[in-house]
């Protein structure tokens, strides 16, 4: 038996085990299950949810879709305005109070100006979505431009690089990994933005289901919507690694 | 006028060069003070002096990588600096390969941004790196190569362009001992096959004599000109052997001396 695998099994007995005694501890009375629910009860919920009733497929496309435009667009609008700004420090410089203004305005508070701007539909979410995830990769962008190693660009000028050739080959590649690791956290907060928002108030989604059951006290299904957003975030970081690793073969 | 009063045979040539870094401040720097010396094509000369006597401030003036202006006239091939000449091959103390490219991809570089065709590119830098012993690494990153194997990288970039002039700046200082003699031997290896003219800064007495023809003394900041002085030993020459060598040794208590008085004159 090799490591790797006598490290998973012992994950394996030790999630067995508690989920064991939760049921168990549940079913004697020891655990109230109103407050904590129980394994088997969040395992019927889920059950009803996505095969029997099959309502949750429609909330769980909801939550992803929103996340995924909101990543998009905010990620393309935030490296293109990094870029924006490595070409244009001056412009870089007066933006800069107005952005740190912004950015350091607790955006769920956001929330509810925008569900009054876009209503209740995918709109109001992916706003608050972009306005958290826009940040964050622009401040990457911009430190990732910045943090390029000044040994390079001697030797490019001294080799007479254009500016437009110091910047395909020098400064954009080197700025790449940074790029990326806010990409990484710009998709985690972007599923943050949309859940945040739902749970406010929504039509459809996963933070709105979650925010049903809830008020009506159902504790099964709270602890299922859970698992399912820790499990969505566990993904968004599974193929997150996988792009870089392919990506950035040279690190 | 000036231009007359230089020989028209030389391949690089400077008359009376002052930089002063910040002359429009309070707190300006006289870095460089009125050197004037040539060098015959190719020629390999070694500039060695303190610490911020102003070596690599000269190299910067050959290539026009300075925004300030100098004083006095400096010609490369009879031309003025400008930044990005064809003319001139520039390597810098550290390797400064870039990362997300291969060996290869980083030998190539240079003739890249000149804007040679992908084809021929391809079959320099292959050439170069077999010359300097990394044939079999073309396909490894940096990360994967010491240090030694990446001046390596950096001298086949270097070589690769083509340009009749070489300035290298203290390209070994950061490496070891005996990766240090070895490198030398395959840049004197490069150069007697490559024919280029060659200015060599160093802070390392030993390395200057062993590689160049010429040696230029230089004093402590603001770095004037203390002594140019001909190194006589025979060539073909291996590094390694010349260790053991007398009159190796005889040049080596010569150039102290005028190192040490460089440094004391200005103090
Ligand atoms: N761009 C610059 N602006 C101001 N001072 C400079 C600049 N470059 C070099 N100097 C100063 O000029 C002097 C010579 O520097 P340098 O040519 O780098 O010395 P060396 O290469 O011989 O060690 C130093 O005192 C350094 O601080
Ligand atoms: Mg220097």
């Amino acid at each position: 038996m090799n490591r790797a695998f006598r490290l998973s099994l012992g994950h394996a007995v030790f999630i067995v085990a508690f989920v064991g005694l939760w049921e168990f501890m549940s079913a004697r009375g020891i655990l109230d299950p109103t407050f904590f629910g129980r394994p088997s009860g969040i395992v019927a919920y889920l059950w009803r949810g996505f095969v029997a009733d099959k309502n949750l497929w429609k909330d769980l496309f909801y939550t992803i879709l929103a996340a995924t435009i909101a990543f998009w667009g905010g990620s393309v609008a935030a490296v293109f305005v990094g870029l924006l700004f490595a070409m244009l420090p001056r412009l870089h410089k007066a933006c800069e109070p107005y952005l740190t203004l912004l950015n350091s305005m607790p955006r769920i508070a956001l929330a509810p100006l925008f569900l009054l701007w876009f209503g209740l539909g995918i709109g109001s979410k992916i706003a608050v979505a972009v306005s958290l995830t826009f940040f964050i990769v622009l401040s990457s962008t911009v430190a990732g431009i910045k943090g390029v190693n000044s040994d390079h660009l001697i030797l490019s000028r001294a080799l007479g690089a254009t500016p437009s050739q110091i910047f395909f080959k020098v400064t954009l590649p080197s700025a790449v990994p940074i790029i990326f690791s806010g990409l990484r956290l710009g998709l985690v907060y972007s599923l943050l933005g949309v859940v945040g928002a739902e749970l406010l108030a929504a039509e459809h989604g996963l933070g709105q289901v979650l925010a049903y059951l809830q008020s009506t006290f159902d504790m099964d299904g709270v602890m299922a919507l859970l698992l399912l957003l820790v499990l969505l975030g566990l993904s968004i970081t599974v193929v997150m690694n996988w792009i870089e690793h392919r990506l950035l073969v040279w690190q | 006028m000036l231009q007359q009063l230089m020989s028209a045979n030389s391949a690089i040539e400077l008359r009376d060069l002052t930089m002063r870094f910040g002359s429009q401040t309070t707190s300006s720097v006289l870095a460089v003070d009125r050197v004037s010396f040539s060098l015959a094509p190719r020629e390999f000369v070694s500039l060695i002096g303190p610490s911020g006597c102003g070596k690599t401030t000269i190299l910067n003036l050959l290539t026009g990588l300075l925004t300030e202006p100098p004083e006095g006239d400096v010609r490369v091939l009879g031309k003025k600096p400008t930044a990005g000449n064809p003319d001139i091959a520039y390597m810098l103390a550290r390797d400064s390969l870039l990362p997300w490219r291969t060996t290869l991809e980083n030998a190539a570089y240079g003739m890249e941004v000149r804007g040679l065709p992908r084809s021929e590119r391809e079959t320099r830098a292959r050439e170069l790196l077999k010359q300097v012993g990394l044939g079999d690494f073309a396909d490894k990153y940096p990360k994967a190569l010491s240090h030694g194997m990446r001046q390596r990288c950096a001298l086949a970039r270097t070589f690769a362009l083509d340009s009749p002039v070489l300035l290298m700046d203290e390209p070994f200082g950061a490496l070891d001992a005996q990766t240090k003699l070895t490198l030398e031997d395959v840049l004197m290896k490069l150069w007697s096959e490559h024919q280029k003219t060659v200015v060599f800064v160093t802070h390392d007495l030993a390395e200057a004599i062993a590689l160049s023809d010429r040696v230029i003394v230089m004093s402590a900041r603001p770095g004037r000109i203390v002594a140019d002085v001909p190194i006589d030993l025979p060539r073909p020459r291996s590094v390694r052997k010349l260790q053991a060598d007398h009159r190796f040794h005889d040049l080596y208590a010569q150039l102290w001396g005028l190192l040490e008085q460089g440094v004391a004159g200005s103090e």
